[in-house]
């Protein structure tokens, strides 16, 4: 057997993680689930909940919640959808026997959510820019904000997939219902500010709250916590729900689907 | 065949429980290197289990399991680069075309871009897929899958192949082909590993066959030594006329008969000692009021070890009377605690 260095062996895990991402992104792009609770749902939310409130909303503040809507929404909802018809199909099997570690390949699965919702995210983002007039005031931060922000939301998509369940929405549901009352608790419908005191402790475990801040620190130059607390806490999560799902992984190999 | 004397898999003491059911218990073979190695049992045995965990998709409850010189599971990625699995059912990306599904093969197996489209190229031409290289596999007519299944799994040159029932449910003329690139593919120095619940196909292609049932080995020998194994047990096979099959009593209790299986009015008693059977069921007869349709003895054939072993498949039914006179344990509970 030939030796391998760290480094060469690191660019071939990428590489493989890489082809399972490009690879997903050809075949489930236009799901229908991919397209409903990743695209539609977060726009009709946005439309329903922040809109209503009308002549408060400035420009701003609209592209700050409805591209961390997006963000959150449609990167987490690659995950469930992509893993769980791999499993059904049984194409997971082939993943899961090929010569790559359980972290590549679930890594490479949340390169999908990432590349799907930045994608997105682009829309009300430059039509912020060119309609509205938005001034970004920190266009690096923001694209750093919004990258890190869709690869832990992508994680934790990639943690809902790895239920062991056999159908799309056994898990969709109760992933949605996790979801939904996040949009309260993280300071997009309601300022952190104007938060209840325990309500406040809750949003301190919602990633949601550290993107929709960091996007705020980047669009306005300011925002409601610490920034460097923001871009620390985004990775972390995502360590995080990555180990969460390679554990589910483990019950999956003893199960057999 | 090029077997020196090198063990392509060994395993030792597999086992697994899905939850309390006890699928494959305490299992233990080897296949040589440049073997084609059959596993043959009927539906439920286990045969889909023991390949899933052989291949590193299913994590065992118990036991050993080697490839090459490598120790599952801590060396399971090196393992892996030796495997080519061709599962149950085919399970290609039907949104990706045939080509599609074999570039992208080799990408997750490491290959570089000269070798996956080569190789892709060269598989698509075997497997007469190259006018459909460029049609999404939703299109694709279930042989067409299977075939491209099999090339997918060869994709990476496996040292060792993995068939999960390769024959079942295709026409003649694909079945055939496969016969001859399993064939094809031994002489050019791949093991083969395969599962079947076809006798036929284990006595046509294997060198070596194991002969599981109920998660158990019963057997493992060449198919002419299991022939030969059971040369010294006969079969008389028996028919009366009779108007009600279900009157017949049962023969088992016959001195000699080890034991029966019945298809309406006609037995099949195994014995060890067909003389001292025949007069006995023509006793046995009389004293029943029966009249003979016919009697005879018939050697063994594959089939017949799989029978005795098994109690079951083609023709004959058995368990007429219940599973306590049937050689069918119950499974799960009564094999549990260990
Ligand atoms: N994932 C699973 N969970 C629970 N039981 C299973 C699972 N897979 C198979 N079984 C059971 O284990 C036994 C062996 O199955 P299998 O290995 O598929 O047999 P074979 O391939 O020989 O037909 C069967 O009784 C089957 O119902
Ligand atoms: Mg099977």
């Amino acid at each position: 057997m030939k030796k391998v260095s760290i480094w060469s062996r690191t660019i071939g895990a990428l590489g493989q993680a890489w082809a399972i991402a490009v690879k997903d992104l050809r075949t489930y792009y236009f799901n229908p689930p991919m397209v409903m609770f990743g695209l539609i749902m977060p726009v009709l939310l946005f439309f329903s909940f922040s809109v209503r409130r009308g002549t408060e909303l400035s420009p701003q503040l609209g592209i700050i919640n409805l591209s961390s809507m997006i963000l959150f929404f449609t990167a987490s909802t690659a995950g469930p959808v992509i893993l769980i018809l791999e499993r059904r199909t049984r194409t997971m099997d082939r993943l899961m026997t090929a010569p790559l570690s359980m972290s590549c390949l679930l890594f490479g699965k949340a390169m999908v959510g990432l590349v799907f919702a930045v994608s997105v995210d682009l829309i009300p983002i430059i039509i912020g820019i060119t309609i509205f007039k938005v001034r970004i005031q920190n266009p690096p931060l923001l694209a750093g904000a919004v990258i890190l922000s869709a690869m832990s939301f992508s994680a934790l998509g990639v943690w809902f997939g790895s239920f062991p369940v056999r159908s799309v929405g056994n898990v969709m549901m109760p992933s949605t219902l996790l979801r939904w009352p996040l949009l309260f608790v993280s300071g997009i419908f309601i300022p952190l500010s104007n938060l209840p005191k325990w309500v406040r402790v809750v949003s301190y475990i919602s990633p949601l709250t550290y993107a929709h801040d960091a996007i705020k620190h980047a669009v306005t130059g300011s925002g409601s916590q610490s920034l460097i607390l923001d871009m620390m806490i985004l990775p972390f999560f995502l360590v995080l729900f990555l180990l969460l799902a390679i554990r589910l992984y483990r019950r999956v190999r003893k199960l057999g689907y | 065949m090029d077997n020196n004397g090198l063990t392509a898999i060994e395993i030792r003491g597999l086992t697994k429980y899905y939850g309390k059911f006890l699928a494959v218990d305490d299992v233990d073979f080897d296949v040589g290197r440049g073997e084609i190695f059959g596993f043959l049992g009927p539906n439920g045995a286990g045969k889909t289990t023991t390949v899933m965990m052989i291949t590193t998709f299913l994590e065992p409850t118990a036991g050993s399991i080697r490839i090459h010189d490598y120790e599952l599971p801590k060396e399971s990625i090196e393992a892996r680069t030796l495997m080519g699995i061709v599962p149950e059912e085919s399970n290609v990306y039907t949104e990706l075309t045939a080509e599609g599904n074999l570039r992208f093969t080799g990408k997750i197996y490491r290959m570089s871009r000269k070798d996956r489209n080569k190789r892709a190229k060269e598989l698509l031409d075997i497997f007469g897929l190259t006018e459909k290289a460029h049609t999404k596999v939703q299109e694709f007519s279930k042989g067409m899958r299977r075939r491209l299944t099999v090339a997918m799994a060869l994709m990476h040159n496996p040292k060792i192949l993995f068939l999960d029932e390769p024959i079942s449910g295709l026409d003649v003329q694909s079945a055939r082909y496969i016969k001859k690139l399993v064939r094809d593919l031994n002489k050019s120095g791949v093991t083969i590993f395969l599962t079947t619940h076809q006798i036929e196909v284990a006595n046509e292609l294997c060198h070596r066959v194991a002969i599981i049932d109920r998660g158990r080995i019963a057997t493992i020998g060449t198919p002419d030594e299991l022939k030969g194994s059971i040369e010294s047990v006969q079969i008389v096979e028996v028919s009366f006329k009779t108007p009600e099959d279900s009157k017949i009593p049962s023969l088992s209790g016959i001195n000699g008969v080890n034991h029966e299986l019945r298809s309406g009015s006609i037995f099949r008693l195994y014995t060890d000692n067909p003389t001292e059977v025949i007069p006995s069921v023509i006793d046995f007869s009389r004293e029943h009021g029966l009249s003979l349709k016919s009697l005879n003895t018939l050697g063994s054939s594959l089939e017949d070890v799989f029978l005795k072993i098994t109690g079951q498949e083609v023709g004959l039914v058995t368990g007429m009377y219940g599973d306590e006179k049937s050689p069918i344990r119950k499974r799960g509970k009564g094999r549990m605690g260990k």
